[in-house]
């Protein structure tokens, strides 16, 4: 992550990196709520001051990281419409589909000096209600797996494949039956509007789980 | 009282689905926590009984004396309520057992126990004990003019402690200077309470070089400590984002000192919740420690503030460790003479054995005086540059100890530096030089990302 320098700054950079840095957060907290994975992969480290749980499974990681690498210049270049980490049973149905709503808003500039740490009490509110979403959640059958897709406007997707911003981690169009789900609810989690960044976290579940 | 509290409890954990905890319900309503406690009580109770709608979970704090390890200890936890039976037949005698907060969702962990608070607490920081059982009148905010005058002979004492010791890593010192400093610090704690007081001052001086001001601003002693921690983790995370490994490091640090506070408090039975690892974890206990901290009575008030001063310090003084750092790569000096003795002795062309014993001692010569070091260093590498390949290679590799030595420090600082040497690096093409710094980096085999990159230039 660049070190921000008051000459260097660009900000749809810092915006992205904010996001990404988020989102690496809220897919563990995914994870360790869903019960993808077993708890016992996951231990408490501290972001935005409180503390969430994190995965120790290096693939797992490696796996994360590498998924918003490739994201984060389209969120850079504000093409990134929707990040959604899906959740698909054995027969690679979707369940649940966490959607992450992002937008900048035009007229981006960092310009308060309480901008940042006020972004960091709206993310942290984020978490917490990711925390807390297996409250209005029904149980996911066991044996789920997880993928993140990502909805762009227009036609960025066709560079992505071009182009492969890591290596051996190409992007593909994801298949109809990974995209649409059916007999959907659609449970709002948590809105946040600040400077930077707009975003809206969502549930789409289906209604019959198992 | 009248009834409407429950209508508000509904709507807080049923419409809104929250957290809420005593003390949230507290600060939002405006009571008295046992008040709180209380509400929350009688709503659990009136929904249990309708047995009708959503389930509703709750988290209980119980407090007693047990035996740990042979001795008895008044253990503070917080559990869930399908583990309350149990935590209580275990204690041999329970004092106090409380509703703690009421939610929908079935915690998996105590996590989000700890995120309802942060942000309520950090907003009423000057009165997060208005409603608080425990009080303490001796308990007041230092004047400004006092903060002051702590502010500034803090100031010099630690800017002196950070010149003198520049090589410490980022890793290590957050390691061993707070583990160093708990026993320091508690023992100071009991030393005097100027000690501690100009600590937490000092930390708001160095608070505020950085961007929060206004939390400085707007707090004093004891808020001020509080605020520090906080303003210091912000400014951290906006500075550097994703470092997650000192962070981790503070906080296990923060933990181990927050279980050196309860095992020394055993004696003080009533104190607000302090709770120890149960299910709530050490986190928390600090954070607990740090909120509370106004809240606590008469000794109290000093050991969360020892904790907080040992973490900020820490931090501030990591934070003021990377901000000295950071213009040494711009302003370079013209003491170039008196590092080239002792690099020809480190450097001279021969097995790799004598090279990677070089480094250690070179390194441990220049952990003391890391900076000039570090300075001198690039600046040979200038001078050498002009004068030919040999003297190059010299420069070359003076820059790489230095560059391993700070190589846990900010990213930022690592950049520079290879920035720096990648460009010195296009003009320098000596096998040797390859297989020396091999060698070196073979030592430091966290730093090769930046050097490796190096050869690839190459």
């Amino acid at each position: 992550m660049a070190t921000l320098t008051r000459q260097d700054l660009n900000f749809g950079q810092v915006a992205a990196d904010i996001l990404c840095e988020f989102l690496e957060v809220a897919i563990h907290l995914i994870l360790y709520v869903r019960e993808i994975y077993p708890s016992g992969i996951f231990q408490k480290r501290k972001k935005y001051n409180v503390p969430v749980q994190m995965s120790c499974h290096p693939e797992l990681n490696q796996y994360i990281q590498d998924t918003l690498h490739c994201v984060k210049p389209l969120i850079e270049k504000n093409e990134a419409e929707k990040v959604v980490v899906v959740i698909m049973d054995k027969k690679h149905h979707p369940v649940e589909r966490f959607v992450f709503e992002i937008s900048q808003p035009p007229l981006l500039s960092i310009s308060s000096e309480t901008l940042l740490s006020h972004v960091e009490q709206l993310l942290r509110a984020m978490i917490l209600k990711i925390s807390v979403c297996d409250a209005v959640l029904d149980n996911n059958p066991s044996g789920c797996t997880f993928t993140v897709l990502v909805h762009t406007r227009e036609a960025a997707t066709r560079n992505m494949e071009k182009v492969q911003v890591i290596k051996d981690f190409p992007w593909i169009v994801a298949d109809e039956q990974e995209v649409h789900m059916e007999e959907a609810k659609l449970i709002p989690l948590k809105t946040m509007t600040s400077d930077i960044l707009k975003m809206q976290l969502y549930v789409e579940e289906r209604t019959q789980k198992t | 009282m009248d009834d409407l509290y429950l209508d508000n409890i509904d709507e807080f954990v049923n419409d809104q689905n929250k957290i809420v905890t005593y003390k949230w319900l507290s600060l939002t309503l405006g009571v008295h926590v046992n008040i709180a406690k209380q509400m929350l009580y009688h709503y659990l109770q009136q929904k249990r009984n309708e047995s009708s709608g959503t389930p509703l979970h709750a988290t209980y704090l119980v407090s007693g004396k047990c035996v740990e390890n042979g001795s008895t200890c008044h253990k503070v936890s917080v559990v869930r309520e399908d583990k309350l039976d149990a935590v209580k037949a275990k204690m041999d005698m329970t004092i106090s057992v409380h509703v703690y907060s009421v939610q929908r969702a079935e915690l998996k962990d105590s996590s989000p126990l700890y995120n309802t608070d942060y942000d309520t607490v950090k907003e009423n920081l000057k009165n997060c004990n208005k409603y608080s059982a425990i009080r303490c009148a001796a308990a007041v905010s230092l004047s400004s003019a006092e903060l002051q005058r702590a502010q500034e002979m803090a100031l010099v004492p630690p800017v002196e402690k950070e010149i003198s010791k520049p090589g410490l890593n980022e890793n290590t010192s957050a390691t061993s200077k707070p583990s160093a400093k708990q026993p320091a610090g508690i023992m100071g704690m009991f030393a005097s309470k100027n000690a501690s007081k100009s600590q937490e001052s000092s930390k708001e001086v160095k608070t505020e070089q950085k961007e929060d001001s206004s939390l400085v601003e707007t707090s004093k002693s004891k808020t001020a400590s509080k605020a520090n921690p906080m303003s210091n983790f912000f400014g951290k995370s906006a500075q550097k984002k994703a470092d997650e490994k000192p962070n981790k490091s503070i906080k296990e640090e923060m933990d181990g000192s927050s279980t050196a506070l309860a095992t020394a408090s055993m004696k003080q039975s009533q104190t607000s919740p302090k709770s120890e690892i149960d299910i709530k974890e050490e986190q928390s206990k600090v954070s607990n420690a740090l909120k509370v901290e106004s809240k606590d009575t008469r000794n109290k008030t000093k050991r969360p503030e020892v904790v907080d001063c040992d973490d900020e310090k820490m931090e501030s003084q990591q934070k003021k460790r990377r901000r000295i750092k950071k213009p040494q790569p711009d302003s370079s000096d013209d003491e170039v003479v008196p590092d080239s003795p002792p690099v020809p002795n480190v450097h001279t062309p021969s097995p790799k054995k004598q090279v990677t014993r070089e480094p250690v001692s070179h390194q441990e010569e220049s952990s003391e005086v890391k900076r000039r070091k570090r300075r001198r260093v690039l600046k040979s590498n200038t001078f050498v540059d002009e004068d030919g390949a040999f003297v190059t290679e010299k420069g070359y590799v003076s820059e790489s100890y230095s560059e391993s030595e700070e190589e846990p420090e900010p990213n930022s600082q690592a950049k520079d530096s290879s920035s720096l040497k990648q460009s010195f690096g296009k003009r320098k093409e000596e096998k040797k030089e390859k297989s020396q710094k091999k060698t070196s980096t073979a030592n430091k085999p966290t730093k090769q990302p930046s050097i490796m990159g190096f050869f690839k230039k190459k």
